[in-house]
């Protein structure tokens, strides 16, 4: 500081605006540089905001993790613990009971033998997933072909998943038992007797012999199976497919990764777009502090400004990318199986999230209606795009016409084909549609801002 | 010839008129004060003449050229200080000087050299380095108004650039807005200190209501008054009208009247005390009479009826 009395006196040399325009229109990337310069090293100096949009992806990824059981010795679910009800007590249900920890069931499933109040009560305590009742007369009714022969599941509310799944396999049970009902349905009453303590051994062998044939005669149309679901297509001449296309090959189906990489995909589509407009905060920021209204006095045109602002929405998106589907495919151990198409594809979703952002700031410059806006607009294209439900499901007017036009659709939609779809993927489109909506977007945000400024001189 | 040239400039914001048929101009090497109330249309003005608003009527000529025509070309030729503080406060002087260079179209090279002129020019080289949030509010006026000196404007805009600031903290920005008047530059700059225009703009436009009531030089304003003085008569006028003295008002033109107070110039050019004697002899108790020279709050009253600081 000058001391008191000491005047400032400028040494500026004359005016020389003429010398100084010939230095300039270096070029629009290296404005685009030096206005993103200017951003990473705001972002460097006051980290917290960036930290927190860092820190969205983790917690999210955290949350869903501990949500759905995370990450567990036998890798993805972890053994799936529940109760089995014997009121039955048969030689059946005692054979039902052995089955489901044995061999691969021992894996997954952690069954424990327990009678029906305490049963109810671990499920209270949350201790358990699910309890398995086999009611009394279960073995008599269903080899008798009665009607209304019937299991019971009681499932753990507190839990999603692991009920979920135990529901799944005791449909699979069911629909085994039926299929030997219709098969073996004229030895049951035999096999009653057997199961009743009527054990005569030359009876029960010539059941075990009848029965053998009776496999061995099916055996042809069981192993290999007569109709085969084959998931993925394995193909060798790709030298034709178009560009974007991805060679499938046949891999074995994880289906505790898959439900994950499934809801990875969906949960990326849904929070990038909340992450964007966190990001966007600083656009926000500038029009505040009146210095995109400085920029707006030099002779440039706004939407350098704006592309730069978007590009820094996109560095940070495509490091929260990478956190929610990376970090989170590693959590879950879902092998994304074209990382570098969805990388790309990921790269077009967070130019599209951060234009929408830019047009949604330009459209309400006021940073409090705008976070409320932006919520409503991220929420209602993630459900509506498919993000948080399977499309399938969505009502039929939105899914047939309104869902394929949302770009949150094209991104899900595409990585999850990616992931779990056969036959070529043209991610390629999916990008380049993402990355010219940001484009359009810019474009009307520029627009915006344009028409703010001339109307009222501040956005 | 102006370097700026400001005609007929017109915007309304629905019913009102924020500016209301303004012109003016500013030549090179000249400080023109735009002097005016907060709300008197001020902003608006430098906001249309930098680009920022559309005018709904008139014409801003910068350099000769009407700014619609080609906006890129006057705005390389502007320095555009807003009243608030436009600059990044995370970023240090150093590096906000450097940013606002570039953005004017400096090389690298260029900007560094320019700010560190600038910021020697503003006494600030010594916290260059520092954060300008760290900084008091005198040294963030003087970077915001560097930040619009750096590719040399041959014209700056000032919209109250020491606004908010302590008085030694004003006196050092004026003097340093002095030097750049040496270097040739035009500056409009709009205040609503009266002192500041006074002792700094050669010239002074007095802008109330968006309505450009008055300009000129400090001397042809005050001549408006009739004249290098003013008496202020000091007396219980409550219920007073000077209409009823005969014969007063073609002695005197009356600047202000309140309750206790009576300014009034002279009418022609009278000896000042034959006016003294004349304002003795009013059918009032009056307890004192003065003389002081006519500010450029007397000629506001004059054209307002308000006092300026009111």
């Amino acid at each position: 500081m000058n001391p008191p009395g000491t005047p400032l006196t400028p040494s500026l040399s004359p005016s020389g605006g003429e010398r100084v325009s010939e230095r300039r229109e270096r070029g629009i990337f290296n404005l685009l540089r030096v206005l993103l310069a200017k951003d990473l090293r705001r972002a460097g100096r006051n980290p917290l905001p960036v930290f927190i949009n860092l820190l969205i992806p983790l917690c999210i990824t955290a949350l869903v993790g501990l949500a759905f059981g995370g990450k567990s010795d036998s890798g993805g679910l972890g053994r799936i613990r529940f109760a089995v009800v014997d009121e039955d007590k048969t030689v059946l249900t005692d054979f039902l009971r052995g089955a489901a920890n044995q061999r691969e069931g021992g894996k997954y499933l952690e069954p424990v033998f327990l009678e029906r109040d305490e049963a109810l009560r671990l499920i209270n305590d949350n201790q358990i997933s699910a309890v398995l009742i086999i009611p009394t007369n279960f073995s008599r009714n269903y080899l008798l072909g009665r009607a209304g022969v019937s299991l019971e599941l009681v499932k753990n509310p507190a839990q999603s998943i692991h009920p979920a799944v135990l529901e799944e396999l005791l449909g699979a049970v069911v629909t085994a038992l039926n299929a030997i009902a219709r098969n073996l349905q004229s030895e049951f009453p035999d096999w009653q007797r057997v199961f009743e303590g009527e054990v005569d051994y030359k009876v029960v062998a010539a059941l075990i012999e009848r029965a053998g044939d009776k496999l061995k005669r099916a055996g042809k149309f069981i192993n290999p199976p007569l109709v085969l679901y084959e998931k993925d297509v394995p193909t060798d001449a790709s030298k034709d497919q178009p560009a974007g296309a991805v060679k499938r090959t046949t891999q074995k189906a994880d289906p505790v990764s898959g439900i994950f990489g499934y809801l990875l995909t969906g949960m990326a589509g849904m929070f990038l777009l909340f992450l964007a407009s966190n990001a966007t905060t600083d656009l926000h920021r500038e029009i505040r502090q009146c210095t995109f209204a400085r920029y707006h006095t030099l002779h440039h045109q706004l939407s350098p400004f704006l592309a730069s602002k978007l590009l820094f929405t996109v560095v940070v998106l495509l490091i929260c990318s990478t956190i929610l589907l990376g970090g989170g495919g590693l959590v879950f151990r879902v092998a994304w199986r074209h990382p570098a198409a969805l990388a790309g594809l990921a790269l077009g979703y967070a130019f599209f999230a951060a234009g929408l952002m830019a047009m949604l700031v330009a459209l309400i410059p006021d940073e409090r209606k705008a976070g409320a806006l932006n919520t409503v607009v991220g929420m209602a294209l993630g459900l509506a795009g498919g993000c948080m439900f399977p499309p399938q499901g969505l009502p039929a007017f939105l899914r047939d016409h309104v869902t394929p036009w949302l770009p949150t659709f094209w991104f899900v939609d595409t990585a999850r084909n990616l992931q779990y779809g056969s036959g070529e993927v043209a991610w390629v489109s999916a990008l380049l549609k993402l990355l010219g909506l940001s484009l359009v977007l810019l474009a009307l945000a520029a627009l915006l801002f344009r028409r703010q400024f001339r109307a009222g001189g501040r956005p | 010839m102006g370097l700026l040239r400001v005609e007929g400039l017109f915007k309304a914001f629905a019913a009102i008129r924020a500016v209301d048929s303004v012109s003016f101009e500013v030549r090179p090497g000249e400080i023109y004060g735009l002097l005016g109330p907060n709300g008197a249309g001020k902003t608006t003005t430098i906001s249309m003449i930098s680009g920022l608003l559309e005018p709904d009527a008139g014409e801003v000529i910068v350099d000769g050229t009407p700014f619609g025509s080609d906006p890129q070309k006057a705005k390389r030729i502007m320095g555009v200080v807003p009243q608030e503080l436009a600059i990044y406060e995370e970023l240090t002087g150093r590096e906000n000087l450097e940013f606002w260079g570039r953005m004017a179209g400096l090389s690298s090279g260029d900007a560094k050299a320019r700010a560190s002129e600038v910021l020697a020019a503003l006494t600030l080289t010594e916290r260059a380095k520092d954060a300008v949030k760290t900084y008091s509010g005198g040294m963030k006026r003087r970077i915001n108004l560097g930040c619009a000196l750096l590719h040399r404007p041959k014209l700056l805009l000032l919209d109250e650039p020491t606004v908010g600031i302590d008085p030694q903290a004003r006196l050092n920005i004026l003097e340093f807005i002095r030097g750049l008047r040496a270097t040739g530059t035009a500056i409009l700059y709009t205040t609503h200190y009266l002192e500041e225009a006074e002792s700094l703009c050669r010239r002074v436009g007095i802008i109330d209501h968006g309505k450009l009531l008055a300009e000129g030089t400090l001397k042809e304003l005050q001549e408006r008054l009739g004249g290098d003085r003013l008496f202020v008569l000091e007396a219980d006028l409550k219920d007073i009208s000077p209409d009823s003295w005969a014969g007063f008002h073609q002695r005197f033109r009356v600047i202000q009247k309140t309750e206790r107070q009576l300014v009034v110039s002279a009418i022609g050019s009278r000896d000042p005390s034959d006016c003294l004697k004349d304002l003795l002899g009013l059918p009032v108790q009056v307890e004192n009479v003065t003389l002081k020279r006519p500010s450029l709050n007397d000629v506001f009253l004059q054209l307002t009826g308000r006092d300026l600081r009111e």
